[in-house]
C-alpha cells in the first residue's frame, strides 16, 4: 500500500512537472464545447425522468382502479409517454449538433 | 457527430471497387465512397426492399390455413386496423396501406441496428424527415379532399372570425413544427440507442451490450407504434368532418 502511495505521489509529481513544460493552453470557458451538451443532457434526462414518472404511476394506478381500461390507458401512456419523451430527444439532437 | 459507414456499405465498396474521396465539410474531411457517404439512404432502401419482398411473399403465399409468417401478418394487419379504427371516425380502412406501409418500413429501418454489418436507417435525420415529409403532405392531401380546400384551411383559423389573424399563422406554425417533431423523435430515440449500444460495445464487446440490444428491440417496436400512432392522429384530425 505504501509503496502504491508512494508510486502515486511521483506519477502526480511528474505530471506536474511535465504541464509545467507544456504551453499554457488557451483560456476555455467551461460553458462551452462538449461540457455544456453533456450538462443540458443531464438536467433535461432529470426533467424528463421526473415527469414520465408522473405519468406512469398515474397509469398504474388507473390500470390498478379498473382492470378492464387496460388497453386504452396503455395506448394514450406511450403517446403522453413519447410526446414528453421528445423534450429530451430535442436536447440530445441539440448535443450531437454541438459535437 | 461522427460517421462510421456500415460494415455493407464498406464491402460494397470494395467489391465494386467503387472510388473513395474526402467530402468536404464531412466526417473531417476522411476518404469516403459514395455508398459509405450515404449508408443511411443504402440502409433505407434495403428497408423498403425487405419490406415490399415480404409483403410480397405473404400476398404470394396466402392460404387457407396460415403459414407462420401469414399468422405474424395477420395480427400485425389486424392491429393496425384496429388503431386505425379507434381513431379515424368512418371508412378509416382506406388509409390502411399507406399506414401498414409506413409502420413496416421504419420498424425494419430501426432493428438494422441490431444486425451486424447494417445500421438503422432512422438513425439519420434524412430518413426519418423523409418518412415525416411524406406522412405530412399524405395528410394534407387527404384533408383537402375529404373537406374542399376552402374548408380545410379555413379550420386552422378557429372558431372565432375577429380571432382569425391571430390563430392561423399560430395553426399553420404548429402544423409545420409537427415535421420536426414528428421525425425528430423518431430520429433521436434510434440515433441514441444506437450511440448507446456501440459505446457499450466499446467498453467490452461480449455480453454486456445484450440488454441494450434487447432494449433497442424494444424501442424499436414502441417507436415505431409511436410514429405510426401520432401519423394516424395527424391523419384523422385532417380528415375528421365536424357534424
Amino acid at each position: 500500500m505504501k509503496k502504491f502511495l508512494t508510486t502515486a505521489f511521483l506519477f502526480t509529481l511528474a505530471a506536474v512537472a511535465f504541464a509545467q513544460g507544456a504551453p499554457v493552453a488557451a483560456q476555455k470557458s467551461l460553458f462551452e464545447g462538449q461540457f455544456v451538451a453533456h450538462l443540458s443532457l443531464a438536467i433535461a434526462a432529470a426533467g424528463c425522468g421526473l415527469g414520465q414518472g408522473k405519468a406512469v404511476v398515474a397509469a398504474c394506478e388507473g390500470v390498478a382502479r379498473n382492470p378492464q381500461a387496460a388497453g386504452a390507458i396503455r395506448t394514450t401512456m406511450i403517446i403522453g409517454l413519447a410526446l414528453i419523451e421528445a423534450l429530451v430527444i430535442y436536447v440530445l439532437v441539440a448535443a450531437f449538433a454541438i459535437k | 457527430m461522427e460517421h462510421h459507414a456500415s460494415l455493407l456499405a464498406q464491402w460494397l465498396t470494395q467489391v465494386l471497387g467503387l472510388a473513395q474521396h474526402p467530402w468536404p465539410g464531412f466526417a473531417h474531411g476522411a476518404s469516403l465512397s459514395v455508398l459509405e457517404r450515404y449508408d443511411h439512404l443504402l440502409n433505407a432502401a434495403l428497408a423498403a426492399l425487405l419490406t415490399m419482398l415480404i409483403t410480397t411473399l405473404v400476398r404470394k403465399g396466402l392460404a387457407r390455413i396460415p403459414g407462420p409468417l401469414q399468422q405474424i401478418f395477420e395480427s400485425v394487419v389486424g392491429g393496425l386496423k384496429e388503431m386505425i379504427n379507434d381513431n379515424i371516425a368512418h371508412h378509416g380502412e382506406k388509409y390502411l396501406p399507406f399506414i401498414g406501409t409506413m409502420a413496416l418500413f421504419v420498424f425494419f429501418n430501426n432493428l438494422f441496428g441490431l444486425l451486424p454489418g447494417l445500421s438503422p436507417g432512422t438513425s439519420n435525420w434524412n430518413v426519418t424527415l423523409g418518412a415525416a415529409l411524406v406522412v405530412f403532405g399524405y395528410y394534407n392531401f387527404h384533408g383537402m379532399r375529404e373537406q374542399g380546400f376552402v374548408k380545410y384551411w379555413a379550420h386552422f383559423a378557429g372558431p372565432i372570425w375577429w380571432l382569425a389573424p391571430l390563430m392561423f399563422p399560430l395553426e399553420i406554425l404548429g402544423l409545420l413544427s409537427r415535421i420536426l417533431s414528428h421525425s425528430l423523435r423518431l430520429f433521436g430515440n434510434i440515433a441514441g440507442e444506437h450511440v448507446v449500444a456501440g459505446i457499450f460495445f466499446g467498453l467490452m464487446p461480449i455480453l454486456l451490450p445484450v440488454p441494450m440490444m434487447f432494449l433497442g428491440l424494444f424501442f424499436g417496436l414502441i417507436q415505431t407504434f409511436v410514429f405510426t400512432m401520432l401519423a394516424t392522429i395527424y391523419l384523422s384530425g385532417a380528415v375528421s368532418h365536424e357534424h
